[in-house]
């Protein structure tokens, strides 16, 4: 595992590169880590022994695909954090990057995932710059495991609502209205029969829904909960 | 003082306002009763209380028709308070809606209902609740009226202001409201900043309406930042904190007691389970319909005879005081309008009323509609339509108002043309079998059923090819069964069948006087001649029963009355084969709707649409009795 300095250098370069440049400079890496550009050269040929990353001599560096994996990760949770930071206890936009910056590197992955889900799985940090993508397949939350719709849920299951999802905005209020809200569960009673509407349980009140409404519900199962709940073993970092 | 009344359909708000305001509002155990909005005024210590119950609705944030209506009402009347009906047994439910009024700047009074059911569910603390929102809380059990006097009390105190208690939304949501509530053309007429600017990011068409372009425009800016942020709308996170806030108060106001499904619980499933609720079903609607047939026909000849036993000679007297026709006119005329409200009115109305009364304040009507909504997909029909055709089965006026919980016009129009044509009221209901029924067998009658069945069928789907309706979906809440109250019950069935008394029984007196007249002194039989080609000819009945044709348009019930006087005979057996019999109740239950069908349906859907509804079942019931009889003929 890479140190706290070298996750750092990492960080930086996938920032430098993240918008289109093909090579950062150790100068530019150096103006922008506030460094020397000689410890610069002397850490990133480290860093290039390593594997993390290719580095030209008078060209500069890129990251390797395990670089490139671990700096995605660090800014993932550099960027999730200050969305938590923001949203969640209400730190001001200039200071949560700070803050950011240092706790990123301490942070668990059971701590990264939960972050995830109670900021919903956001997709840009608070400047606007977009979260890379989760790797952990074993998490729910990530784009890469989709919530399924309502309907798809089997009799008896229950589900807990991450989204809403539609053209039509009346109908999204509509269920809104009705309760259909993001974080609330639902349990699946029983499809009517001749494709009639889907009887579900919402918290203490019993709706019938068509098939139609229920396709708007994306709802995450509740039986695969590898994250959220405290009783789930960590995965050990 | 103005008070409004709100929440969420199903709630038991419009029994409380009947109890406040001592008028009759419907209430009834599926969402859209209160489609209009009811007024009340009481006097309580000499004091003016104006009562406003608002349409049921879940919340004040969407789009939809009735929450719509409830803001622009909350918009144009000055409320002084507010009580808001929250069902106990749902609390999170009804607090989302409480805390919008809050935010609105409304002075709110919870009416904390359903309480007896919650109780035995879990503890709940109401001052806890009370404590927390920082409103009074006032326990009710309105369908038994306790304490609903509370609520009055709390009014005349005037002690009431607006709540300190705030929902604090997404940090995000609340620093865009900071920046908007800055602007200069941030201010709503009437309401909190705050309020108003959240309605606006909620997308409230009423308060899109009140706001300034270069506002709106900044908000949408709002709106789609956050959506590219949150990858979630910003109404679905602002319902999000309120939900979560909501059941944040209500773990801490409740304790769960731990408890077995109760017997009511388990038959509650059952009726729910299509496996057992279709033969449910089938068992229940086949018992609403033998016991119009039985109960009512036994009540018809128990309170005909004793009618006859009490009153036969006075109207014999009364003809003979007055002397001649005019006598025998006058006193027929009275007499038969009362026959008819004892034999049509009471057995069969009131006895139908008593038991839509039962189904809905049970809560079965809701599972009707889940249990059949796959099958009326497949006719052309919606699940939500059963609910206007059962009402219908009593009275089409009604029943017409029923489709207004149906999402778009054509849908409504296509529903409401479907109950006048193809489903017998009450009233067709009790010329059917007191006519064919009684006199030509009820293979007879059931023939008639089945062409009814069938009208119903086509029609479906021929109304849906033709006004091709946006398919409708349904969401409906299933509220949980339970034993319904007599009073409620009686009362329903009073306010729904008073109007038999007071509209539709001085038309008939009247109607049956005149007719009395025309019969006694001969005028009548020159009116039926020129007709005779059309009825003799074309549909094979006796000429005379244009008469009762044409006063079945004031009133179905009365065509049959009308016969047995003009024919001068109570067994029409006597003067009509089946097959005429058949073809007379075949005309009555589809031709033209009442006189009161016909102004409800003008007033819901304009004079183009009614004239085109009464022009088709017109041509319809005697294009389909003139084949019935060229088909008679051919056999």
């Amino acid at each position: 595992m890479p140190t706290e300095i070298e996750e750092e250098y990492l960080e930086t370069i996938y920032e430098l590169t993240e918008r289109g440049q093909a090579i950062a400079k150790t100068s530019e890496i150096a103006a922008k880590m506030n460094l020397s550009p000689a410890s610069v050269t002397e850490m990133v040929q480290r860093l290039a022994n390593s594997g993390y990353l290719d580095y030209e001599k008078y060209k500069g560096a890129t990251l390797t695909v395990d670089g490139l994996r671990i700096a995605r990760h660090i800014k993932r949770k550099h960027r999730l954090l200050e969305r938590f930071l923001v949203d969640v206890l209400g730190v001001k936009k200039e200071e949560s990057h700070e803050e950011a910056c240092r706790l990123e590197h301490g942070i668990s992955e059971d701590s990264e995932r939960m972050i995830c889900q109670l900021t919903n799985n956001p997709q840009y940090c608070p400047d606007g710059d977009p979260i890379p993508e989760c790797v952990d397949k074993q998490c729910p939350q990530c784009r890469g495991l989709p919530s399924v719709r309502l309907g798809e849920l089997h009799e008896g299951e229950s589900g807990e609502i991450t989204h809403l999802k539609g053209e039509e905005a009346s109908r999204i209020r509509r269920l809104i209205s009705m309760g259909f809200v993001p974080g609330r569960t639902v349990t699946m009673e029983e499809h009517a029969p001749m494709g009639g509407p889907l009887l579900v349980r919402l918290q203490d009140s019993r709706v019938a829904l068509a098939k139609d409404y229920a396709d708007l519900v994306l709802v995450r199962a509740k039986e695969c909960k590898p994250s959220g709940s405290g009783a789930s073993p960590p995965a050990g970092d | 003082m103005e008070i409004g009344l709100i929440g969420p359909p199903n709630v038991g708000k419009s029994v409380i306002f009947s109890r406040l305001s001592g008028v009759g509002a419907m209430s009834s155990n599926y969402p859209g009763t209160t489609v209009e909005f009811q007024e009340a005024t009481v006097h309580a210590r000499g004091r003016k209380i104006n009562f406003l119950d608002l349409p049921g609705t879940y919340s004040l944030s969407g789009t939809a028709e009735d929450e719509l209506v409830a803001t622009r009402l909350l918009a144009a009347r000055k409320l002084d308070a507010i009580i808001a009906v929250v069902d106990a047994t749902r609390l999170e439910q009804g607090l989302v809606l409480v805390f919008q009024l809050i935010e609105l700047g409304f002075n709110v009074i919870i009416a904390l209902n359903m309480m007896d059911l919650a109780k035995r569910r879990f503890n709940l603390d109401a001052h806890k609740l009370a404590a927390m929102l920082d409103v009074p809380v006032v326990p009710t059990v309105a369908v038994t009226g306790e304490e609903v006097d509370t609520l009055i009390e709390l009014i005349l105190a005037r002690k009431l202001r607006p709540s300190t208690f705030r929902v604090a939304y997404d940090h995000e949501i609340e620093a865009l409201l900071a920046q908007l509530e800055k602007r200069e053309d941030s201010k709503a007429e009437g309401f909190p900043v705050r309020g108003a600017l959240l309605k606006l990011l909620e997308g409230n068409a009423y308060f899109a309406e009140q706001f300034p372009p270069p506002l709106k425009g900044e908000v949408k800016e709002g709106r789609e930042l956050f959506r590219r942020q949150h990858n979630e709308e910003i109404e679905v996170h602002i319902a999000r904190d309120r939900f979560g806030e909501a059941g944040r108060v209500a773990s801490a106001v409740t304790e769960k007691k731990v408890l077995a499904a109760t017997t009511g619980e388990r038959i509650s499933d059952l009726t729910l389970r299509p496996r057992t609720g279709v033969p449910i079903l089938l068992l229940v609607l086949l018992g609403v319909f033998l016991s119009i047939v039985f109960v009512g026909g036994f009540l018809e000849t128990v309170l005909l005879s004793a009618y006859k036993e009490l009153f036969a000679g006075f109207f014999i007297d009364l003809a003979n005081w007055i002397g001649g026709n005019s006598g025998l006119a006058i006193a027929q005329g009275i007499d038969l309008s009362l026959q008819a409200i004892l034999s049509i009115v009471i057995p069969y109305i009131i006895l139908f009323y008593v038991m839509l009364g039962i189904l809905e304040d049970s809560g079965y009507l809701p599972r009707v509609v889940v249990l059949l909504d796959g099958i009326m997909h497949r006719v052309g029909l919606y699940g939500r339509a059963i609910i206007p055709m059962i009402v219908g089965m009593g009275c089409s006026v009604p029943a017409i108002l029923a489709t207004r919980v149906m999402e778009s016009r054509k849908e409504r129009l296509l529903v409401a043309t479907i109950t006048v044509m193809a489903i017998p009221c009450s009233a067709q209901t009790a010329v059917i079998l007191g006519t064919v029924g009684n006199f030509a067998g009820l293979e007879w009658a059931a023939a008639i059923y089945i062409v009814l069945l069938a009208i119903l069928l086509i029609l479906g789907k021929v109304l849906h090819r033709v006004l091709k309706p946006e398919p409708s979906i349904l969401m409906i809440e299933i509220p949980d069964l339970t034993v319904p109250r007599w009073k409620n019950v009686l009362w329903k069935t009073h306010i729904r069948s008073k109007d038999f008394f007071f509209v539709a029984f001085p038309i008939l007196f009247v109607g049956s006087l005149v007719l009395e007249f025309l019969v006694h002194f001969g005028i009548l039989a020159s009116l039926v001649e020129p007709l005779s080609p059309f009825t003799l000819g074309f549909l094979g009945l006796p000429p005379i029963i244009i008469i009762a044709l044409i006063f079945g348009i004031l009133r179905k019930e009365m065509s049959m009355q009308l016969l047995v006087i003009l024919f001068g005979t109570a067994n029409l057996a006597l003067v009509m084969s089946p097959q005429q019999l058949f073809i007379f109740a075949l005309i009555m239950a589809t031709y033209l709707p009442c006189l009161s069908v016909f102004a409800i349906l003008a007033k819901e859907f304009g004079w183009k649409d009614t004239v085109k509804i009464t022009l088709a079942s017109v041509i319809m019931a005697f294009g389909m009795a003139g084949a019935a009889h060229f088909l008679f003929h051919l056999l």
